[in-house]
C-alpha cells in the first residue's frame, strides 16, 4: 500500500480526549499541493484564451462575424440591455469551444457500459448533427452508479414494472392532499429501519430536499455554520433561510471550534443575544473532492458545544461502510448522534429522489411545514418500487447476499482503482475509502483533449472545470461502481495511462513503484 | 525509417505545444495568427542576437582586458 510523506493519519486532540480514541481506523487524505510550472502554464493558457476571446468578441460586435448568442431585436438596442454580455464571457468563450464533451446524449440505461448517441460539429460547437450511428459498449466512468442499480433487468426493475401496472405512473396530487399512496407509508418505513433512526420522510428531488427544508428548520436569529465546499442545494437553502451563515474551512475542525465558541461567546452580530439555534451543514462525501467528513470530531464539538447536525449523505449513502449504511456505518458511530440525516436515492439506489431521517418530533414537525412536502408533486410509484427493492437487497432481506457482496465489490474496486492510478503517477484528491475520484488536468486544452481522447478510445468520462472547481484545479472525476468487473476496471486504467503519457497530465512529484516503470 | 520516427516526434512535440498553450481549443485560423505572432517576435530576437553578438562579445573582452 503506498504511503505518502505528507499524509497524515488523523489524530484528533479536541477537547484534551486521547485522539486514537476516536477514529477506529486509519484517516488517509492526500491532497498533493499543485507543481508551481504547471500552475504557471495554465494562467499562460487562461490569459491567451482571454485574448482570443476578446478578439473574438469584437468581431462579433463589429459584424465581422456571425453571432450565435443571443440578442436583443434591432428595435429595442437603445434600450436597457437584457442580456449581460460580459458575464458570458467565459461561456461564449472558453465553454462553447469543448462543449461537446458534456451533455452527451445517452440511448441506453447507465449501467457498466453505455450506449452513446454519436454526433458532430460543424461550426465548432454552436450546433450539433447526429450522424444517426450509435457508440456501444463504451465503459461508463461517469454515472453515480455506486451499487449497480441502474439497470433494466433484474428483481428490482421487475417490481417496478408491476408496480407501474397497478398504480400507473403519475400520482397527480401532493403528499397532502390525496398522492400518499400505502408504497410512499412502506418506503418511509424501511428508510428508517435501513438508516438506524425513529422516522424518515422522502421527496421527490434530492436538490428540493436541501433547498425546501433547510428554511424550515432554521430561520432569522439562527447561525448556520456551513463547510466551503458545500453543493448548492445546502447553499441555497442556507440563503433561502434567511439565518446568518458562516462557512468554515473544508473539513478543518479548528476553523469549526474557533467558530463554535466566537458564536457563543459573543452571540449574535449586534444585539448579543445568545444564538436561537446553531446547525452544522456537513457532506458524508464531496463529490469535487473525495474526501470524507471527520465525523467522530464533528460529533464531539456538536456535543460539546450544544449544535445541531445536518448531515447530507448524498454520495455516501450505499456506497460507504460495511453495511452500506452510509458514513455513520463507516465510522461506527451511533445514527441518534446525528440530528437530521439527509440523503438523496439518485446515486446508490439507481432512483430519484431525497430523503430526511431523524426523531419522530422532527419528522411530524417536517410533515406539515416543509414546502416540498406541502407543494410538491409525490414520488412516481415505480421509482418508490426500485427504492424499496432496492434497499432490501442492500439490506439482505430478499433473501441473497447480493447486496452485501456488491458494497464489498464496490469497496474492494475503489481500492485497486485509486492504488493503480496513484502507482501510474497522476494526483488524486481525496480520501483512500471514496468511490469519488478526482484526476487532476489543471490546463484548460487538455479538459476537452481528454474528454475527446477517452471517447475516441470507447470510455465515457465526466471532466470539471471552472466555476465547479478552482480556476486553475479542473479535473476529470471518476465515479467507480460496484457493476464494473476487474477486466472493465483493467482495461480502463490501461487506457487512461495511455492518454495520460499522450497529454503529459502525470504531474505526481512522488516516486512511482519500480514494478510500474519495469512495465513501461 | 527514422524520418517516419522524427516526423512522430515532431508532430507529438507539436502537439504538447498545442496543449500548453490551449491553442488546441482554438479555431485554425487563430492558431494561425497566434504562431505568426510567435514565429516573426521570434526571428527578430534571434537575427538581432546574430547581427550584434560579435559587438557585444568584444566590448565584454575589452572591459575585462583579455584583447586590446
Amino acid at each position: 500500500m503506498y504511503c505518502y510523506p505528507e499524509d497524515k493519519v488523523q489524530h484528533t486532540a479536541c477537547n484534551g480526549s486521547s485522539g486514537l480514541g476516536l477514529y477506529s481506523r486509519p484517516f488517509i487524505e492526500s491532497f498533493e499541493e499543485t507543481p508551481m510550472l504547471v500552475a504557471v502554464l495554465t494562467y499562460m493558457g487562461y490569459g491567451i484564451l482571454t485574448i482570443f476571446g476578446y478578439l473574438r468578441d469584437f468581431l462579433r460586435d463589429w459584424k465581422i462575424e456571425r453571432c450565435h448568442v443571443a440578442r436583443e431585436r434591432e428595435e429595442q438596442r437603445d434600450f436597457v440591455p437584457l442580456y449581460q454580455d460580459f458575464e458570458n464571457f467565459y461561456t461564449r468563450n472558453l465553454y462553447m469551444r469543448i462543449r461537446d464533451s458534456w451533455n452527451r446524449p445517452i440511448c441506453s440505461v447507465p449501467g457498466a457500459k453505455v450506449d452513446l448517441v454519436e454526433r458532430v460539429s460543424p461550426d465548432y460547437n454552436w450546433t450539433f448533427d447526429y450522424t444517426g450511428k450509435v457508440v456501444e459498449g463504451v465503459i461508463n466512468m461517469g454515472s453515480y452508479n455506486y451499487l449497480g442499480f441502474a439497470e433494466n433487468t433484474g428483481y428490482c426493475a421487475d417490481a417496478s414494472a408491476e408496480v407501474t401496472m397497478k398504480y400507473g405512473v403519475g400520482v397527480a396530487s401532493t403528499r397532502q392532499e390525496m398522492g400518499n399512496l400505502d408504497r410512499h407509508e412502506e418506503m418511509e418505513e424501511l428508510v428508517a429501519k435501513f438508516l438506524g433512526v425513529e422516522s424518515a420522510m422522502a421527496f421527490g428531488m434530492g436538490f428540493a430536499t436541501n433547498s425546501m427544508n433547510i428554511p424550515a428548520l432554521t430561520g432569522k436569529g439562527c447561525l448556520i455554520l456551513s463547510d466551503e465546499l458545500n453543493h448548492a442545494s445546502l447553499v441555497l437553502g442556507a440563503r433561502l433561510s434567511g439565518s446568518t451563515i458562516r462557512v468554515f474551512k473544508h473539513n478543518n475542525m479548528q476553523s469549526l471550534e474557533k467558530m463554535l465558541r466566537d458564536a457563543i461567546v459573543h452571540g449574535q452580530p449586534r444585539t448579543h443575544r445568545p444564538w436561537k439555534k446553531i446547525l452544522i451543514l456537513v457532506e458524508g462525501i464531496y463529490s469535487m473532492e473525495g474526501s470524507i467528513v471527520r465525523l467522530p470530531e464533528v460529533i464531539a464539538l456538536k456535543k460539546r458545544y450544544r449544535a445541531y447536525l445536518y448531515l447530507d449523505e448524498a454520495h455516501s449513502i450505499g456506497a460507504l461502510g460495511p453495511g452500506g449504511r452510509g458514513v455513520v456505518d463507516y465510522f461506527g458511530l451511533d445514527p441518534r448522534d446525528v440530528d437530521v440525516m439527509m440523503g438523496t436515492f439518485t446515486k446508490s439506489f439507481g432512483a430519484a429522489g431525497g430523503y430526511i431521517g431523524g426523531r419522530k418530533e422532527l419528522l411530524e414537525y417536517l410533515r406539515s411545514h416543509s414546502h416540498s412536502a406541502v407543494y410538491a408533486a409525490s414520488m412516481s410509484p415505480p421509482v418508490v418500487e426500485q427504492i424499496i427493492a432496492s434497499m432490501k437487497c442492500i439490506m439482505g432481506e430478499d433473501g441473497t447476499t447480493l447486496g452485501r457482496d456488491r458494497v464489498q465489490q464496490l469497496a474492494e474496486n475503489t481500492l485497486y482503482f485509486r492504488r493503480r492510478l496513484t502507482e501510474m503517477g497522476f494526483i488524486i484528491y481525496g480520501n483512500s475509502d471514496s468511490p469519488v475520484v478526482p484526476m487532476m488536468l489543471y490546463m484548460p486544452a487538455k479538459i476537452g483533449a481528454f474528454g475527446r481522447e477517452m471517447l475516441k478510445r470507447n470510455i465515457g468520462v465526466v471532466v470539471v472545470g471552472f466555476p465547479a472547481t478552482p480556476i486553475i484545479e479542473s479535473r476529470a472525476r471518476f465515479c467507480i461502481s460496484a457493476a464494473h468487473t476487474k477486466d472493465m476496471l483493467d482495461t480502463a486504467l490501461s487506457v487512461i495511462s495511455e492518454v495520460g503519457d499522450l497529454l503529459q497530465v502525470k504531474y505526481s512529484r512522488h516516486e512511482r513503484l519500480i514494478y510500474d516503470q519495469i512495465q513501461d | 525509417m527514422a524520418f517516419e520516427d522524427v516526423w512522430k516526434k515532431i508532430s507529438w512535440l507539436y502537439y504538447q505545444y498545442i496543449l500548453v498553450t490551449a491553442l488546441y481549443m482554438l479555431e485554425p485560423w487563430e492558431r494561425a495568427i497566434f504562431n505568426s505572432i510567435l514565429i516573426s517576435v521570434a526571428g527578430m530576437a534571434v537575427y538581432t542576437g546574430y547581427v550584434f553578438m560579435p559587438q557585444h562579445i568584444m566590448a565584454i573582452l575589452q572591459y575585462f582586458e583579455m584583447v586590446q
